[in-house]
C-alpha cells in the first residue's frame, strides 16, 4: 500500500528528523511552520474537450491534471416510480433533492508506475470519491429529470511517479476541476427528452459562484509525537508516527467548516530499518543475543531509530481535527483556488 | 445490540449484549498457521413486524486466516520488516447482489484499509525477510440496506441510496477476526486490535448516534464511522468515518471506540481460551486487568 518502500534515509537521518519533528517547537527540514503548505502552481481550463479541467504542479515537482466529462445516461427504472410516486403531490416539494445516486459520479486515478489495480490508485480514488459524495449535493446536482441524468467521469492522471503521498496534489486538482466545471444549460421541460442550449457561455457551473459551496478538499496530517503537521514531505513522512486524510467542506449557509471524511493512512515510517545500538553491533560481544533483543526492546527508539509502533492517540485525534477546522489554513485554501478559477 | 440502540446505555450493559450476539472462534481452519471465524448474530428484531416475508436484516460471517510467518521467495528484494498482505473478499453468494470472482475496488478497498490497521499492531521488524498472508472470506454480508425497500414493499420512505453503510460493519468484523487470528499464528503484537462502528441517523425528531448499526433498520443513515482501537494503549491504529456527520466527527469516533471495546471483550476471552487450549495452561486473571 505505501507509496514507495526504499526510503533512502539511514536510522540516523530518521532519527534525527524524528526528534527535530517531535520537539517544541517543531523544526521542519524546509523550514516551514506546521501549518505552511508548499508552495504549488495551479491552472483551471486547460483541456478544450473536457467540460472542467485543471493542472496543480507542486514544487517537488509533482503533477497533476484533471479533465471532468460529462455523458448523458438513461436512468434506471426505480427513479421513475419514484416520480411517479411524487406526483401525487405527496413528496412534490422534495423532487429536487434525494434523487442522485453514488454511482454517477466515477473517478479513476491513473498513476505512474503502477497498475490500474493496485491497491494504491484505488484506495485514492475510494479516498477522493466519498469525500465528494458526503453531502450527497454533487449527485442531486447530476440529476436532470426523472428518466436522464448526467454521468460525471473525473479522471485524473499523475505526470510523475509519486514522491510523497499524492493525496493532498489529488484532491487539490480535483477540486479547481470540478469548480471549473459547467454543463450545458437545459432548454427542455419536466421529463421530456433532454434538449441542451448549444452556446457554451450559456452553460451552468456545477457548483455555482453565487452560494458559497465548494467541492470539499482533502489535507494530509502527519503527527510527529504531539505535533500535527500539514502537507508533509517525502522526508518528514518517513518518520511519521500516524498519517491522517481529513475531508473538510464549507457549509452553504454560514462559512463555517465541516469534516466530511476522515481515513488513516499507512505510514512509509513503518517499513523503515531499526537502528542498531553501537555497543550491539556485530563483532562486539559484550552482549548475548537474547540479551541484546531484550535492550533493544527496552530502548523504545530513544538511542536509536525504531519504526513507530501502535496507533495514534485519541486526545490528538481530537485536537487535529479541532485546529483543522479552526486554524483557518482550509479557507485560505479554498479561497485562493477559487482565484485561480478567476 | 444489533438493533442499534441509542447510546443511552451503559458500557457494561452494552458488553453484556455483545457478548450474547457475537461468535468467534479460532483455529477452524488446520491448514493455516492461524484463523478465526467471527459472526454476528441478528438476533430478534426490535423493529415492528411487517406484512413482507423479506427478513428485515442480515448477519454477518466471516472467516479469517494467517499463513505466515514465511519467507519471502527468493526473487523478492531485502525487507527489513515482516511483508504483511491482506486480502479480504466477499463470496460470491455473500450478499444479495452477486461478486464476482475477481475482486471490485470496495474489496480493494476494504482490504486496504485492514491492512493499515494490521499494520500498526505488528510488530513487523520481529521477522525480517519474511511474509504474511491475511485472508479474510466473507461469506455472509451486511446488507446495505433492507432490499424490499428497492421494490417499495415497504411502508417506509424510499430510499434508493444505500450509501453502503454494510462495508463498515464487515470491515469492524475483520479487525476483530484478524486480531484472534494473527495470536493464533503466534505473530508479535503491541495490543489485541478490536474493530467497532458507530452511525449517526437522521429521522424527523433529530438525530441520534447508534452503536453498531444494522443499515436495513435505520431510514437514514447519513454518517458511520469504523474505528480500530487498542485498549490498553488508547490509540487507534484505524479511523474511517464519512458522511453528512453535523460537527459530530469525533462524538461518532467515541462511539465506535465504545462499540470496539464491547468487541474487546469477547476477543480477549476467546484469545485466553485458545492459548489454554494450545499451552495447556489454566488461564490467569493478568488479561482481565490488561483489557479493562
Amino acid at each position: 500500500m505505501a507509496p514507495y518502500t526504499n526510503i533512502p534515509l539511514s536510522p540516523a537521518e530518521l532519527s534525527y528528523l524524528h526528534t527535530s519533528l517531535s520537539s517544541t517547537p517543531a523544526i521542519r527540514p524546509d523550514g516551514r511552520r506546521p501549518t505552511d503548505f508548499r508552495t504549488l502552481t495551479a491552472e483551471s481550463d486547460i483541456l478544450p474537450s473536457a467540460n472542467g479541467s485543471a493542472r496543480i504542479c507542486f514544487a517537488d515537482g509533482t503533477e497533476a491534471v484533471v479533465g471532468v466529462k460529462a455523458e448523458i445516461e438513461k436512468s434506471s427504472k426505480s427513479i421513475v416510480r419514484h416520480v411517479a410516486h411524487g406526483e401525487d403531490g405527496q413528496e412534490h416539494s422534495d423532487e429536487s433533492k434525494g434523487h442522485g445516486e453514488d454511482a454517477w459520479l466515477q473517478i479513476s486515478v491513473d498513476v505512474p508506475g503502477l497498475r490500474d489495480d493496485d491497491a494504491l490508485p484505488v484506495f485514492l480514488a475510494a479516498m477522493v470519491s466519498e469525500a465528494l459524495l458526503a453531502d450527497g449535493e454533487l449527485k442531486n446536482r447530476l440529476y436532470i429529470n426523472s428518466r436522464f441524468h448526467w454521468r460525471l467521469y473525473v479522471d485524473v492522471l499523475l505526470l510523475s511517479p509519486p514522491l510523497s503521498y499524492p493525496l493532498p496534489l489529488l484532491s487539490l486538482t480535483i477540486h479547481l476541476a470540478l469548480l471549473n466545471t459547467r454543463l450545458p444549460a437545459l432548454v427542455s421541460q419536466g421529463d421530456e427528452d433532454p434538449l441542451f442550449n448549444d452556446d457554451w457561455a450559456a452553460a451552468t457551473p456545477l457548483y455555482p459562484h453565487h452560494n458559497n459551496k465548494n467541492p470539499p478538499i482533502t489535507l494530509l496530517v502527519m503527527a510527529v509525537g504531539g505535533n500535527a503537521f500539514y502537507d508533509p514531505s517525502r522526508e518528514e513522512l518517513a518518520v511519521a508516527d500516524a498519517v491522517l486524510a481529513i475531508s473538510v467542506t464549507r457549509l452553504q449557509s454560514s462559512s463555517s467548516l465541516q469534516i466530511v471524511s476522515i481515513r488513516t493512512v499507512d505510514p512509509p515510517s513503518r517499513l523503515t530499518a531499526s537502528g542498531v545500538p553501537k555497543d550491539l553491533i556485530a563483532g562486539n560481544a559484550s552482549a548475548n543475543a537474547m540479551e541484546a533483543r531484550v535492550r533493544r526492546e527496552k530502548d523504545e527508539g530513544m538511542a536509536v531509530w525504531r519504526p513507530p509502533r501502535g496507533g495514534l492517540k485519541r486526545a490528538l485525534i481530537a485536537q487535529i481535527t479541532k485546529n483543522v477546522l479552526s486554524d483557518g489554513v482550509v479557507n485560505d485554501i479554498l479561497d485562493a483556488l477559487v482565484k485561480v478559477n478567476g | 445490540m444489533r438493533s442499534g440502540r441509542s447510546v443511552g446505555l451503559r458500557t457494561a450493559h452494552v458488553r453484556q449484549l455483545k457478548l450474547t450476539s457475537t461468535v468467534l472462534k479460532t483455529g477452524l481452519t488446520p491448514s493455516a498457521s492461524g484463523s478465526a471465524y467471527f459472526e454476528l448474530d441478528p438476533g430478534p428484531s426490535s423493529s415492528p413486524p411487517s406484512a413482507s416475508t423479506i427478513p428485515s436484516r442480515s448477519s454477518l460471517k466471516l472467516t479469517c486466516t494467517v499463513h505466515g510467518p514465511k519467507p519471502l521467495p527468493r526473487s523478492a528484494p531485502f525487507s527489513p520488516q515482516l511483508i504483511l498482505s491482506t486480502n479480504v473478499k466477499y463470496a460470491p453468494f455473500a450478499a444479495r447482489q452477486r461478486r464476482g470472482f475477481i475482486r471490485d475496488a470496495r474489496e480493494k478497498d476494504l482490504s486496504a484499509h485492514l491492512e493499515s490497521a494490521l499494520r500498526g499492531v505488528i510488530i513487523a521488524d520481529r521477522w525480517p525477510k519474511s511474509g504474511v498472508d491475511v485472508v479474510v472470506t466473507v461469506l455472509e454480508a451486511e446488507e446495505d440496506g433492507w432490499w424490499a425497500d428497492e421494490f417499495d414493499l415497504g411502508q417506509s420512505t424510499r430510499r434508493t441510496n444505500f450509501g453502503e453503510w454494510g462495508m463498515m460493519t464487515v470491515l469492524a468484523g475483520c479487525i476483530t477476526a484478524a486480531s484472534a487470528a494473527l495470536v493464533e499464528a503466534g505473530i508479535d503484537c503491541v495490543d489485541l486490535v478490536s474493530g467497532g462502528v458507530a452511525g449517526l441517523v437522521r429521522s424527523k425528531s433529530g438525530t441520534s448516534v447508534v452503536l453498531d448499526p444494522c443499515p436495513s433498520e435505520h431510514e437514514d443513515l447519513v454518517a458511520g464511522c469504523v474505528v480500530g482501537h487498542l485498549a490498553s494503549r488508547d490509540e487507534l491504529v484505524e479511523i474511517w468515518s464519512r458522511g453528512d456527520n453535523e460537527d459530530q466527527a469525533i462524538t461518532l469516533v467515541d462511539h465506535a471506540v465504545d462499540a470496539a471495546i464491547a468487541a474487546r471483550g469477547v476477543l480477549a476471552s476467546v484469545v485466553k481460551e485458545t492459548t489454554a487450549l494450545r499451552f495447556g495452561v489454566a488461564s490467569t486473571d493478568s488479561e482481565d486487568t490488561a483489557m479493562t
